[in-house]
C-alpha cells in the first residue's frame, strides 16, 4: 500500500493514497466533481474544464519552515490564485478543496455553457437521453440560457459508421478524448483519432475493417454523450424502459460480469427481450469492460429457430410431442442400456446442469460414461491443486511479479485475461511468453520465446529443469527460470495452441511443478494470494464441467472412479462400432464438429440442445433446453470463481433448463423427484457433493462490497454506463495448495503430434463461426473467414499466392480456406484460423482448388 | 512507393529515434510523403503508417492538426492567407475574397494551371504585419492588391522558369538526413 495523506475536501478529512487525483480522492467521501473527460481508469488530460475546484495548501514560514497559523490556532491556507482541474490536481498532505463555492459554480455553468454552443440538444431522440452525462450535468449545472447564438451551430454528419459495430454523431461530440485514450492506453488499438481542430474537430478512423478493436463497445459505455453508439441498440429502446438483469457472459473463461438491459415490446410479440448487454462492475474479473463478442453475440437467446419443443423420431423424421413422451422415452431407453449409457456434455451449460448430468449417469444408470464432447485442454485435476489461490486479483499484480503465459493467443482465446495481463505488464511485471508464433502479447513481453514446432512441452521442461538446478545459467532459459524463481508472485497461463490433449496435460503438470520451486526463502509460487495457475479453458464453463465431474476417471470434486468409464474419443469409436449403443449428448454438436461420424451404429440418440444442430438432426429425441438468458444458474470462471446469473426473458417456446429436463428423466427412472429451482441443485447437490462448494450457496456468491472506483452511481459522468454491481462478485474455492503442501506432479512423456513437410496448427480467432456467434447478424462481417496464414518463403515454395483458394486435408476432413501471405505466420509453420477446433499439429495436405 | 524511392532519407531519418520511439519521424515522414504525393492521399497515409507500424488513423489525425499537410490537392503554390483577429481587423476577409476573384476560385480550389490555391489559415504569428500570407512557407507581409498583384506575377514567372515546386521545408529534411 502507498503512503496516505491527509485532505480536507468541503471540510471532509480523509486519508487517501498518495498520488490520487483530487477528483477520486474526493468520490471517497461520496463528493461527486463533475468531469467530462476523466476517467477513473485513464490518465488524467485536463481536456474539459469541467472539474474546476478550489484548491489550497496550509502555507509555511519561509524562514522556519513551521506552518503558519490562524488566531484560532487552525492552519493558514493559501488558496493560490484560481480555480485547478480537480482531475489533474494530485492529493497532497495537508490539501484543502472547495467544490461548493461560488466561483466553482459559476465556472461549471461557463463550462456547461461553453459545451452547449455547438451541442444539437437532441436529447429526445438520443439514444444516451437518460443515461448522460451531459444531459445530467446540464440539468445539474446548467444556466437554463445562452448567451450564444443557435444559428451559429455547427452542423456536423449524424450517423457516420465507424465500421460496422460503432456510429458516430459528430455534432454531439464534446471533444472529451475518452474514447480515443480507451482505446490507446487500455485496448492497445489506437485506431479511431481526433481530426481537425477546434469546433471542427471529429473522430475519425482508417482501419480495415473500421475501427477495428475487439473493445470499441465499452467508448459508447464511457462516451460522455450520445456521439458512439452501438449499431446494435441504437435507437433500440429508451434507458429509461429498459430492466436490468445481472448475468455473467456466456462465452470465454473470464466469466465477464454483465448486465442484461431487457424490455418487454409490442414489435416482439409481447415478449421481453434482451436489448443489450452491459459490463457489470466487477473489479476482480473483468472491471468494467467486456469484449465486443461478449456484447453483440447475444443474439442466440432469441434467435428465431430456437428449438420450442421436444421432438421424438417417428417414420424416420423428426415431429413434435409432448415432453411426457419424450421424457418417458428417454428414460425407459437409458435404463434399458443402464451401465452402458454414455453421454456427453459442452463445457458451456451451467454448474447446477452439470452436476444433474453426472448425477443421472453415475446414480441412475451406474455409468461412468461421461466426459467433455470435445476436450481440448487438460489440466483441470491440476488447477484444483495448485490453480490461482483464493483472494486473488490479476489487478494486484505489477513490480517485482511474473506473469508467464504458454501456448496460447489469449487476445483471441480470452480477451479480458489478455486486457489484464497487458496492464500487469505495464505496471511492470515480467511477462513471460512462450509460444510458437508471434501474438499480440509478444509486445508486452519481458522475456518472448517461439519455440520450434512440437517443443512446446520441451521447452516447459527445460525450464522446469532450469529452476529446479538454479546455476545462474545465463541463457534465455536460464534467465527466465530465474525471474520465476525469484519473483514475489507468479501467475502461470497455459493454453492448447498446437498442442494435443495429452500434451496440455504435460504442460499442466510441468508448470505445476515448477511453480512449486521453492526461492531462497523457501516461498514457493503455490497455495498464497496472486499466485497459481490458470488454465485458459475454451468455454465459459469448462472449469465447472471439470469441478462437476463430467469426466470418465474423476467423480464430481476430483474424487477419483474406480473403474474408470470411456472417454470421447472412446465413445465416438464405440458408435462407429457397435459397442456403445446409447447416447446422451448436452449442449454439444459432435457431428457438426467433426468429431462423430452421422449416428453411426447407435441404437438411441437423444439430444438436448437450444438448436437442431447437425447432431439434433440425426436423433431420436430431442429436448429443447433453455439459454442461459431464461434461467438462473451459475458458472465457475478459470479462476475458479464461482458466479451467478439471472433470468432475463421468458422462456422460448416449452423449453426447460437442462438441469431440470435432467432431473425429470432421472425421476422416471427412479431417482429423487426434481428440485423446484436451480438453487437448491446448488445447495443440496453441489454444495453438498462437490467438497469445494462445500461452503457456497447462491446467497454467498451474490455477496456484494463497495468496490473502486466507485463507477455505476448516479454519477455517470464519473465512470460511464457500466453497472454497478449490485448481485454478487462470486466466490473463488480454495486449491488444495492453500491448505497444505501438495506433491510434485509426475509428469508423463509425451510424443508431440508428428509434423509433415510443413507444419500446420489451427489458431484460435474471438468471432470463430459457430452455432451461437453465427446467430449475431450484427457481428457477421467481422467474423473470421476460414484462412490458411502463410509465410512468404513457404508461400512461394507452394506457389501460392493471397487470395487463392487452398484446400487442407486434415485427418481425412478437407478444409476449403483462402490464403493469406502476410506475415502472420513465421517461416516453415502455416496457420488455419477462423475454422472449429483441431487439435495439436496438424498433418495436413495443401493444395490449391 | 517512399520506402524504395526515399529508402535512404527514411532510413537516416528513423536511425535518429531511439527503437521504441521510431513514430517520432512521423512529421518528417508525412512531408516526404506530402512531397511526393502532393497532399496528402490515401496512398501516403498508408505508406506512413505502414513505415511506423501504426495504424494510418493516426496519420490521418496528424494530418489533420496541422495546416501544413493538405488533405486535398493543392496548386504548386498555396496562399495561406490569415484572417484570425489581427488580420481581420486589417481587412483580412476582403483581401481573401479579392484574391479569390483575381484568381477565379473559391477557397481550397486550384486555379485551372494548376498553380495556386488559396487557403485560410489561423494567426501565423505575424500580427503586427497584418494582413499577410504565407507561401510555401514563406511570408508576404503588410499586403494590399497591388502586392498581391505583384506576389502573383512574381510566382508566374518562376513556373514559367521551371521552377521546381518550392517545398523548402521537404528539401531541408531531406538535406539535413544526407549528413
Ligand atoms: S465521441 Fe464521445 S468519448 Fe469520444 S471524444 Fe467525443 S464525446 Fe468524447
Ligand atoms: S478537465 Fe478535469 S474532467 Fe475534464
Ligand atoms: S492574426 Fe493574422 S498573423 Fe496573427
Amino acid at each position: 500500500m502507498s503512503d496516505l495523506v491527509t485532505i480536507f475536501v468541503d471540510g471532509i478529512e480523509l486519508q487517501v493514497e498518495q498520488g490520487a487525483t483530487v477528483v477520486d480522492a474526493s468520490k471517497r467521501v461520496d463528493v461527486d466533481i463533475p468531469v467530462f473527460c476523466h476517467h477513473p481508469k485513464l490518465e488524467p488530460v485536463g481536456m474539459c474544464r469541467m472539474c474546476l475546484v478550489e484548491i489550497g495548501m496550509p502555507m509555511r514560514d519561509r524562514a522556519t519552515g513551521e506552518p503558519v497559523l490562524e488566531e484560532d490556532g487552525s492552519p493558514q491556507i493559501n488558496w493560490g490564485r484560481g480555480l485547478q482541474t480537480g482531475c489533474t490536481v494530485r492529493v497532497a498532505d495537508g490539501m484543502r478543496v472547495r467544490t461548493t463555492t461560488d466561483v466553482v459554480d459559476e465556472a461549471r455553468e461557463n463550462v456547461i455553457e461553453f459545451l452547449l454552443t455547438s451541442h444539437p440538444l437532441d436529447c429526445p431522440i438520443c439514444d444516451k437521453g437518460g443515461e448522460c452525462p451531459l444531459q445530467n450535468l446540464t440539468m445539474a449545472h446548467g444556466l437554463g440560457e445562452s448567451a450564444f447564438d443557435f444559428d451559429s451551430k455547427m452542423q456536423n454528419e449524424k450517423h457516420v459508421p465507424l465500421g460496422e459495430l460503432i456510429f458516430l454523431d459528430r455534432e454531439r461530440c464534446i471533444q472529451c478524448a475518452r474514447c480515443t485514450r480507451f482505446q490507446d492506453e487500455i485496448a492497445d488499438d489506437p485506431v479511431i483519432g481526433f481530426h481537425n481542430r477546434g469546433r471542427a474537430l471529429e473522430i475519425v478512423t482508417l482501419s480495415d475493417p473500421g475501427f477495428d478493436s475487439y473493445w470499441s463497445g465499452n467508448t459508447t459505455d464511457i462516451c460522455p454523450v450520445g456521439a458512439l453508439t452501438t449499431a446494435d441498440f441504437r435507437f433500440g429502446a429508451r434507458p429509461w424502459e429498459l430492466i436490468p438483469v445481472a448475468s455473467i457472459s456466456p462465452h470465454g473463461p473470464e466469466g465477464a460480469n454483465i448486465t442484461m438491459s431487457t424490455r418487454q415490446e409490442a414489435k416482439s410479440g409481447g415478449r421481453v427481450v434482451i436489448k443489450r448487454i452491459m459490463p457489470r462492475q466487477n473489479e476482480l474479473v473483468n472491471e468494467i469492460w467486456i469484449s465486443d463478442h461478449t456484447r453483440f453475440v447475444h443474439h442466440f437467446a432469441d434467435a428465431a429457430d430456437r428449438l420450442t419443443k421436444p421432438l421424438i423420431r417417428k417414420g424416420g423424421v423428426l415431429v413434435e410431442t409432448d415432453w411426457d413422451t419424450a421424457l418417458t422415452t428417454v428414460a425407459e431407453k437409458l435404463q434399458a442400456a443402464g451401465s452402458s449409457a454414455a453421454g456427453l456434455s459442452g463445457d458451456r451449460p451451467s454448474n447446477e446442469d452439470l452436476f444433474a448430468f453426472q448425477k443421472l449417469f453415475r446414480q441412475g444408470l451406474k455409468s461412468h460414461h461421461i466426459d467433455l464432447a470435445a476436450s481440448r485442454i487438460a489440466g483441470g485435476d491440476v488447477t484444483a491443486q495448485v490453480g490461482i489461490a483464493s483472494g486473488s486479483n490479476l489487478l494486484d499484480l505489477g513490480r517485482g511479479d511474473v506473469i508467464v503465459v504458454v501456448a496460447s493467443d489469449l487476445h483471441e482465446e480470452a480477451p479480458i485475461w489478455w486486457l489484464r495481463v497487458k496492464q500487469a505488464a505495464e505496471r511492470g511485471a515480467q511477462l513471460v511468453v512462450l509460444n510458437v508464433r508471434p501474438t499480440r502479447l509478444d509486445k508486452f513481453a519481458t522475456h518472448l520465446v517461439h519455440y520450434p514446432v512440437g517443443e512446446a512441452v520441451a521447452t516447459v521442461r527445460q525450464l522446469l529443469g532450469a529452476a529446479q538446478i538454479s546455476d545462474g545459467a545465463s541463457d534465455q532459459i536460464g534467465k527466465i527460470a530465474e525471474a520465476i524463481v525469484g519473483a514475489t508472485n507468479v501467475v502461470a497461463f497455459y493454453g492448447y495452441e498446437g498442442l494435443t490433449y495429452a500434451e496440455t496435460d504435460v504442460l499442466a503438470k510441468s508448470l505445476a511443478n515448477l511453480l512449486q520451486v521453492k526461492n531462497s526463502d523457501g516461498h514457493s509460487h503455490v497455495g498464497r494470494v496472486n499466485n497459481g495457475l490458470i488454465a485458459v479453458w475454451p468455454h465459459n464453463n469448462t472449469q465447472g464441467a471439470w469441478d462437476m465431474g463430467i469426466h470418465p476417471a474423476l467423480a464430481p470434486g476430483y474424487q477419483s472412479v474406480d473403474q474408470p468409464g470411456r472417454s470421447a474419443a472412446e465413445i465416438y469409436s464405440g458408435v462407429q462400432d457397435g459397442t456403445v449403443q446409447t447416447l446422451f449428448v448436452m449442449a454439444a454438436d459432435p457431428v457438426g464438429d467433426g468429431l462423430m461420424n452421422g449416428r453411426g451404429l447407435l441404437d438411441f440418440l437423444v439430444v438436448q440442445e437450444l438448436f437442431l444442430t447437425e447432431t439434433a438432426k440425426v436423433a431420436d429425441v430431442v429436448l429443447p433446453a433453455q439459454s442461459w438468458a431464461e434461467r438462473d444458474g451459475t458458472f465457475t470462471n478459470g479462476e475458479r470463481r464461482v458466479q451467478r446469473y439471472y433470468p432475463a426473458i421468458q422462456p422460448v417456446g416449452e423449453s426447460r433448463p437442462d438441469w431440470q429436463i435432467i432431473e425429470q428423466i432421472g425421476h422416471k427412472m427412479g431417482l429423487d423427484k426434481p428440485h423446484f429451482a436451480a438453487s437448491l441443485v446448488f445447495k443440496k447437490g453441489i454444495a453438498a457433493g462437490v467438497p469445494q462448494y462445500s461452503d457456497m450457496d447462491y446467497r454467498s456468491i451474490a455477496k456484494v462490497e463497495k468496490q473502486y472506483p466507485d463507477v455505476g452511481g448516479e454519477d455517470l459522468y464519473y465512470g460511464g454506463t457500466s453497472y454497478e454491481n449490485k448481485h454478487g462478485l462470486g466466490q473463488q474455492w480454495t486449491s488444495a495448495a492453500e491448505s497444505g503442501d501438495v506433491a510434485m506432479f509426475t509428469v508423463p512423456d509425451v510424443t508431440p503430434s508428428a509434423a509433415g513437410a510443413l507444419p500446420v496448427i489451427r489458431t484460435a480467432a474471438l468471432y470463430t463461426p459457430g452455432t451461437l456467434i453465427n446467430r449475431s447478424d450484427v457481428l457477421s462481417p467481422r467474423m473470421a473467414q476460414p484462412t490458411l496464414h502463410l509465410h512468404a518463403a513457404d508461400a512461394d515454395r507452394l506457389s501460392i499466392a493471397t487470395g487463392d483458394a487452398v484446400i487442407v486435408s486434415v485427418n481425412g476432413q478437407s478444409l476449403q480456406l483462402s490464403a493469406h501471405v502476410n506475415g502472420a505466420a513465421p517461416q516453415g509453420l502455416a496457420l488455419i484460423n477462423g475454422v472449429s477446433y483441431a487439435a495439436g499439429v496438424l498433418d495436413a495436405k495443401i493444395e490449391t482448388a | 512507393m517512399l520506402k524504395e524511392k526515399y529508402a535512404k532519407e527514411i532510413e537516416s531519418l528513423l536511425a535518429r529515434y531511439p527503437e521504441d520511439k521510431k513514430v517520432s519521424a512521423i512529421l518528417s515522414l508525412m512531408h516526404i510523403a506530402q512531397k511526393e504525393y502532393g497532399y496528402m492521399s490515401q496512398e501516403a497515409k498508408e505508406e506512413v503508417a505502414d513505415i511506423l507500424g501504426i495504424d494510418p488513423t493516426h496519420v490521418l489525425s496528424i494530418t489533420g492538426f496541422y495546416s501544413l499537410y493538405y488533405e486535398e490537392p493543392v496548386g504548386e503554390y498555396v496562399l495561406e492567407i490569415c484572417n484570425d483577429l489581427a488580420c481581420a481587423l486589417r481587412g483580412a476577409d476582403e483581401f481573401i475574397d479579392m484574391a479569390c476573384q483575381k484568381l477565379g476560385v473559391q477557397k481550397d480550389e486550384i486555379t485551372p494551371d494548376g498553380l495556386f490555391s488559396i487557403k485560410n489559415v489561423m494567426c501565423l504569428g505575424a500580427c503586427d504585419r497584418a494582413p499577410m500570407l504565407q507561401c510555401n512557407l514563406k511570408f508576404h507581409e503588410h499586403l494590399d492588391e497591388e502586392k498581391f498583384d505583384q506576389l502573383i506575377d512574381h510566382y508566374r514567372q518562376r513556373a514559367a522558369e521551371g521552377d521546381d515546386r518550392a517545398h523548402e521545408v521537404v528539401d531541408k529534411i531531406l538535406i539535413e538526413t544526407h549528413h
